[in-house]
């Protein structure tokens, strides 16, 4: 792993160097030892997957490194010679511990082959909702200025709309005054209406009043005129009247 | 290379220097420190959540004060944790099989919050002595049996880790030898002690994370009596 790290930083630290002096008989100045900035941030991104490994163990560059002189099964080769020459010449002796070290193996392999993969999801989980957090955090940010936005815009819309509530408020308070003038008007003439009733009312009386007098007058001095011989004369043409008409009356039944 | 049962306990030393140390110290190379980058890669995630898991587990029944002993206590789960799942693999040395490593831990941690307690509040610490409810005859006896366990509190920290290693390992290599002598002989056999020693295993890697849990709970639970 740390080869790989070197090789990795190699192309760049070769590119830090300084070129080789080109020019023969120029002073040799001091070499530079910092060519490049060192600066912390931005970090450059990390890798998006680890180093290829061909059975859980050894790198690709191994196999890829021997290609070219032993083709694909050059690297099976020497593992199997070196294993096979380990334990025929007795440099790895075969004891209880080898069953040991089997039986852990395969606990070791089972458990990697079974929960990896669950494991490396849950991390990555762990991640991801460490920037949805930092993102809900951002979104929820911009969608509160955006409403921000829509608001004041809505706002700038009602301010639009002052001349028609100043319009409306002024028609309000002419109807008002209207209304009001009106109510007035109607009191006025009321009012006067009253008082010429009133008027009216004193002339009908006085001259009813004239009236009942002077039928009074006459009443009581006709009353006063009629003599008892008179009367004696009115009550007998009367009766011979009545008689005259029950005459009638007999002959019409 | 010809092992004895008892090889593998052996502290190992070079030529006269002890490797111990550098077998307690390995632990350390196989956690990646924390970087300056906010999302980090799977191993440093998985590595931040579990420490946060443990720490989280070890400090919510302690009180503000206990919060002190948040690193030591975390740093010794990871420790223990670390070194008995690699004294699984073959041919490797379990430092915690050593009685005196495991109580060069157990008993400092034990006594400091023993003084913790006796300093800070010592009539409730040593209250802790006589449990609720016992009949006045027996109080006597009582103080006396609780200040022996009080006392021998640390030797049960250091003996059970060592115990439980050791005679997991020893089992290991005893199956493990049952099943090699055995294969010429009786191959049937061999094969039903292999699967036992399949089983074992497993069981020894459990033994190994909840050892280590144990010994830091116990230092957690002596803490919260006496903190």
């Amino acid at each position: 792993m740390l080869s790989r790290l070197v090789l990795r930083a190699a192309p760049a630290a070769l590119r830090a160097l300084p070129p080789p002096p080109v020019a023969v008989g120029v002073l040799h100045a001091t070499r530079q030892l910092h060519t490049t900035q060192q600066s912390l941030a931005p970090l450059p991104p990390l890798p998006e997957k680890g180093g290829e490994v061909r059975h859980g163990l050894i790198p690709e560059e191994f196999f890829q490194f021997l290609y070219p002189k032993t083709g694909v099964t050059g690297p099976y080769m020497l593992g199997t010679g070196l294993v096979l020459y380990l334990l025929s010449k007795e440099i790895y002796v075969v004891n209880h511990e080898t069953v040991a070290a089997l039986c852990i193996l395969s606990v070791i392999i089972y458990g990697v082959k079974r929960f990896g993969p669950d494991v490396a999801a849950f991390a990555d989980k762990l991640n991801e909702e460490k920037m949805a957090k930092a993102l809900a955090v951002k979104n929820e940010a911009i969608e509160g200025l955006q409403a921000a936005i829509e608001e004041e815009k809505k706002e700038q819309w009602r301010v639009e709309g002052r001349s028609y509530l100043f319009d409306a408020k002024r028609n309000n308070v002419a109807m008002l005054l209207e209304a009001n003038y009106r109510e007035r008007l109607m009191m006025v003439y009321n009012e006067v209406k009253k008082r010429l009733d009133y008027q009216v009312a004193m002339q009908t009386l006085k001259r009813q009043k004239e009236q009942d007098h002077m039928i009074q007058w006459v009443e009581k001095n006709v009353i006063q005129s009629i003599t008892p011989q008179q009367q004696k004369e009115s009550i007998a043409k009367c009766i011979l009247d009545l008689k005259a008409l029950s005459k009638g009356a007999h002959a019409a039944v | 290379m010809n092992l004895s049962f008892f090889d593998q306990f052996m502290s190992p030393s070079l030529l006269g220097i002890p490797l111990i140390l550098i077998s307690m110290l390995f632990p350390t190379l196989l956690y990646p420190s924390p970087n300056s980058r906010w999302i980090t890669n799977r191993l440093l995630t998985l590595q931040s959540w579990f420490l946060h898991l443990i720490t989280k587990q070890l400090m919510t029944p302690l009180t503000k004060k206990g919060h002190k002993w948040a690193l030591i206590l975390s740093s010794l789960m990871i420790f223990l944790l670390t070194i008995n799942l690699l004294g699984l693999l073959p041919y490797t040395f379990t430092p915690t099989t050593q009685l005196s490593m495991n109580l060069a831990l157990a008993f400092p941690l034990w006594l400091a919050t023993l003084l913790t307690g006796l300093r800070n509040q010592p009539s409730a610490s040593l209250g802790h002595l006589l449990p609720e409810g016992t009949p006045t005859p027996l109080i006597p006896a009582l103080i006396l049996i609780e200040t022996t366990s009080l006392l021998i509190r640390p030797l049960a920290l250091g003996v059970r880790l060592t115990a439980n290693l050791t005679a997991g390992h020893l089992l290991i290599q005893l199956i493990s030898t049952a099943t090699t002598v055995l294969l010429p002989i009786m191959p049937a056999v061999s094969l039903l002690t292999l699967s036992i020693l399949l089983l074992l295993t497993i069981l020894e890697v459990a033994v190994a994370m909840i050892q280590a849990y144990v010994f830091v709970l116990l230092l957690s639970l002596y803490l919260q009596e006496n903190i």
